[in-house]
């Protein structure tokens, strides 16, 4: 990936600088330009992911403007049908389509929904604050039950409660997430009456279904958190610091955390793909209208230009967010603002 | 003005998912029991709401393109007027229109309009603003992506025009009965000029759709609820409704719940006053929990079968006749639905008016049938007991419409009838897509299954020949079917053309053509008990106009 060579990882990029600049400037300098390198890659694979699923989808029959039109109840005449399907453009050959669409896309038009005719923007932007609420929750549950988790584990002493506490997230990971929300709604809604099922989005409901969405996830987080703390109490510093007499919090905290951060936030990236794909089912069982529900329906309906948007934004949401990780890599540990740039 | 109402309620609910977060995380869960009380809208006296439950409003809201679905139509009705109200016995009567003529011929007709009727934005309903819904109506501007209303008859449509500021004069190039029952069918909705004349994308933004109904909206979010209040200086309901001035509840709230079970806990836990289209098979659970259960039926074909007759086993008479003599259909009505659903009695739907009671064509009688496949041939038995001629063993396969919920138990049902006869009937589910391409496309399938409404019996003709959809495969063959075809479609009667229905539904059901089932009901709500005042119209779309709640 990287110019620089690997015999010398500190030399500077340019050997023909006239003045040396200081150490620092030259790592910045450096961090710029891999950002920016990263970034225009990003920006890249959405372009070809948009090329490549209008393409995918082009080569799926049918559309719901024709299945309207072809109802033989309807009874259109084949010049009504003709001028309908002009309209909208479907009378074109794929390639100009694609052209249209993609010049339209970049002046910021998204196009029209064949199923409602409404602006795609509106309907994914009215459907997008929900989902955002639904998943930045449930991630900050899931994050905070694999904390919990983690440390029990470690501050507990070994016994019944502590495999009890490390057996927690195969538990939670073999329990499908409809069940957890079937469960849910018939105890805390149905039962209880702690939550409304017809306002989806009142502040109840959402935490109900955040909590369906996040016990799956916690349950990977908590995995690689308990193995990465496991690994530092390993090391010799840390089994230095236990036997200093440290009591085992305060070795958790000062010494076993840090090291245990990277992998958990590698892993935290990972699950958010896991929380935008687990949102579509949490949104179906709660009868949410978010984004998942909108591809839901798009794919019912076979309403190509929502459907393209949205996994064309789907796909940016994971170039974002890797690219963000990536980012975030050489600023979390500043070995890697080397390493990782030489390999 | 779409974007304050589409994106208003989401920031609000934006913040409120993030309060959420911030509220449940910070004191736990018990402290949002609060949301209970505004869950379920209620309230007392003036403040009475109605809360709805529906699986989708996915159709939009260009109002000649949605005009079609039942979903939207819900809606529509709250907002918008209709001419003419048409009851679920097809009876046609006043309502924006309080008179009319029609000439000899059924090609002319001239609407009298009620005086003093206003859209919400203030502008009149006169013989323009109903031209203008005409125009709509019968010919769109499918260059601009608008079709016209599919179930219009745009076919025969000559003009319109003002004979006076609320006399209209419409004109048609046939015989067109059709005319005055449609005007009360949902798609004929009455919408402000200044709605029609909008663009394609402007005419899907709900609030930018004027009506003149007993309701106007408030907001609206795609896909998630819609929310409807009292217009307080309405004062033209229909006569058949029993009521007049505004309406009794001062809002109503349809919100979308697709998952049927959701809607259904909904109800069962009190945080709804309606829900709409439930599994029939819970019903009954519904009934013993103080729940009021409405089917009301629409006007259209009965549910049944109908057959492909260039398809063996079905190109003998006597072999279909046999089909429709063997099935029990009040085992049927017993086992796979409750009380509310009613025996056919005919091909058509009982409301339908023109319908005669043709029971005695195909009741159930296994003697008769057993005699029939005999007479045909189907004399030997194979080893598992099944009828065969020359090596051949009697038998199809049923595919169950995946659009109908009861009919995959009622195949079933169907199936162990017919092997008492010795017909092997294997059942298959399909889902829908699948079931559209091997059964509805697929022409060497000999059972179609019918599920279908519409909006004057003239369609029949339009189905059972190669003139229309050849339902039955028969094409032009069978020569009494063409003289009947020809006389209901070109009639000006409707009480001649009666007479001529009936000698179809009787040739049809006698020839076995088609295997009626039980009358249709697809349209299911589960109410609450206190719900009073509930009318429904030809296609079993409800009114709310009168409706209140009481505690009974």
């Amino acid at each position: 990936m990287s110019t620089l060579s690997p015999t010398a990882p500190d030399g500077p990029t340019g050997a023909l600088a006239p003045a040396a600049p200081s150490a620092a400037a030259r790592t910045a300098r450096r961090y710029a330009g891999f950002a920016a390198r990263r970034t225009g890659q990003a920006l890249i694979v959405i372009l070809l992911a948009y090329v490549l699923v209008f393409l995918v989808l082009a080569a799926i029959p049918g559309d719901p403007i024709s299945a309207q039109l072809d109802n033989p109840q309807a009874g259109y005449t084949e010049e009504e049908k003709a001028q309908i399907r002009a309209y909208h453009g479907l009378d074109q050959p794929v390639l100009v389509q694609l052209v249209v669409s993609l010049v339209h896309a970049l002046q910021g038009d998204l196009g029209t929904s064949l199923a409602t005719s409404q602006p795609v923007t509106a309907m994914l932007g009215a459907a997008i604050p929900s989902t955002l609420a639904l998943a930045s929750t449930a991630l900050v549950l899931a994050v905070a039950i694999a904390a919990v988790l983690g440390l029990l584990s470690r501050v507990l002493p070994e016994g019944r409660a502590n495999s009890l506490v490390r057996s927690v997230p195969t538990l939670f990971l073999s329990t499908p997430n409809f069940l957890i929300g079937l469960v849910l709604i018939q105890v805390l809604a149905v039962n209880l009456g702690l939550f409304s099922l017809v306002d989806s989005e009142s502040p109840g409901s959402t935490l109900a279904a955040a909590l369906t969405l996040a016990i799956p996830v916690s349950a990977q987080i908590a995995q690689v958190f308990i193995t990465a703390l496991d690994e530092a109490a390993g090391q010799d510093y840390a089994e230095v610091a236990l036997a200093r007499g440290l009591p085992p919090a305060q070795v958790v905290v000062r010494h076993l955390l840090r090291p245990s951060l990277l992998p958990t936030v590698t892993v935290i990236g990972l699950v958010l793909g896991e929380v935008l794909g687990g949102s579509l089912i949490t949104e179906t069982i709660f009868g949410r209208t978010g984004v998942g529900t909108v591809v839901q329906k798009a794919v019912a309906a076979q309403d190509v230009p929502v459907l393209l948007i949205a996994v064309v934004l789907s796909a940016a949401v994971f170039v974002v967010v890797n690219l963000v990780i990536d980012l975030l890599y050489p600023l979390l540990d500043p070995r890697l603002r080397t390493a990782k740039e030489a390999r | 003005m779409s974007t304050t109402a589409a994106t208003r309620p989401s920031r609000r609910r934006l913040l409120q998912g993030l309060g959420a977060g911030a509220v449940g995380l910070a004191v736990g869960l018990p402290l949002v029991g609060g949301v209970r009380e505004v869950a379920r809208a209620d309230g007392t006296g003036d403040d009475l709401e109605l809360s709805f439950l529906i699986s989708n409003l996915d159709g939009g809201w260009v109002p000649a393109k949605s005009a079609i679905s039942s979903y939207e139509a819900n809606v529509w009705q709250q907002l918008t007027d209709k001419l003419v109200h048409t009851d679920p016995k097809g009876k046609v009567t006043p309502w924006i229109a309080e008179s009319w003529e029609q000439s000899e011929d059924a090609t002319e007709y001239v609407l009298h309009l009620k005086d003093g009727v206003t859209f919400s934005d203030g502008t009149p309903l006169d013989a323009d603003a109903v031209i203008a819904n005409l125009q709509a109506w019968a010919v769109g501007r499918p260059d601009e992506g608008l079709p016209r209303v599919g179930l219009f008859p745009g076919g025969t449509f000559e003009g319109a025009e003002a004979l006076d500021p609320l006399t209209v004069r419409v004109a048609f190039t046939a015989p067109t009965l059709s005319f005055l029952p449609t005007l009360g069918y949902h798609g004929c909705q009455l919408m402000a000029p200044s709605s029609l004349a909008g663009s394609l994308e402007e005419q899907s933004d709900l609030s930018t759709q004027v009506g003149s109904g007993p309701f106007v909206l408030e907001s609206w979010a795609a896909g998630d609820h819609v929310r409807l209040v009292r217009r307080e200086d309405y004062d033209w309901a229909p006569p058949a409704l029993g009521a007049s001035g505004p309406a009794t509840l001062a809002a109503i709230t349809y919100t979308v719940l697709p998952d049927d079970t959701l809607r259904a806990s909904a109800a069962r836990a009190h945080q709804t006053d309606i829900a709409y289209n439930v599994n029939p098979q819970v019903l009954d659970s519904f009934t013993q929990a103080g729940f009021h259960i409405e089917v009301p039926r629409y006007l259209g074909f009965v549910h049944g079968y109908s057959l492909r007759t260039n398809v063996a086993p079905f190109d003998d008479v006597r072999v279909r006749q046999a089909f429709t003599r063997g099935i029990d259909r009040a085992e049927i009505l017993r086992t796979v639905f409750t009380d509310a659903w009613e025996p056919a009695t005919s091909w058509l739907q009982a409301g339908v008016p023109e319908t005669t009671d043709l029971t005695e064509l195909f009741e159930y009688d296994p003697e008769l049938a057993d005699r029939l496949l005999d007479e045909a041939g189907w004399t030997e038995r194979n080893a598992d007991g099944f009828r065969t001629k020359d090596g051949t063993e009697l038998g199809f396969t049923l595919y169950p419409t995946p659009y109908l919920t009861g009919s995959v138990p009622e195949a079933e049902l169907i199936s162990q009838h017919l092997r008492r006869l010795g017909i092997r009937v294997h059942t298959q589910k399909l889902d829908i897509p699948t079931w559209t391409e091997r059964v509805t496309n697929d022409l060497s399938q000999g059972v179609g299954e019918v599920t279908r409404s519409f909006v004057d019996v003239g369609t029949v003709a339009g189905v059972i020949t190669d003139e229309g959809e050849d339902w039955f495969s028969v094409g032009s063959s069978d020569p009494e079917l063409v003289r009947l075809r020809d006389a209901v479609a070109g009639a000006a009667d409707r009480e001649e053309r009666a007479g001529l229905v009936d000698e179809l539904s009787r040739h049809v059901l006698e020839q076995a053509y088609f295997i009626p089932l039980e009358q249709n009901v697809q349209r299911i709500y589960v109410q609450s008990p206190d719900l009073k005042g509930i009318t429904f119209n030809a296609v079993a779309i409800p009114s709310y106009h009168a409706a209140t709640k009481e505690p009974s």
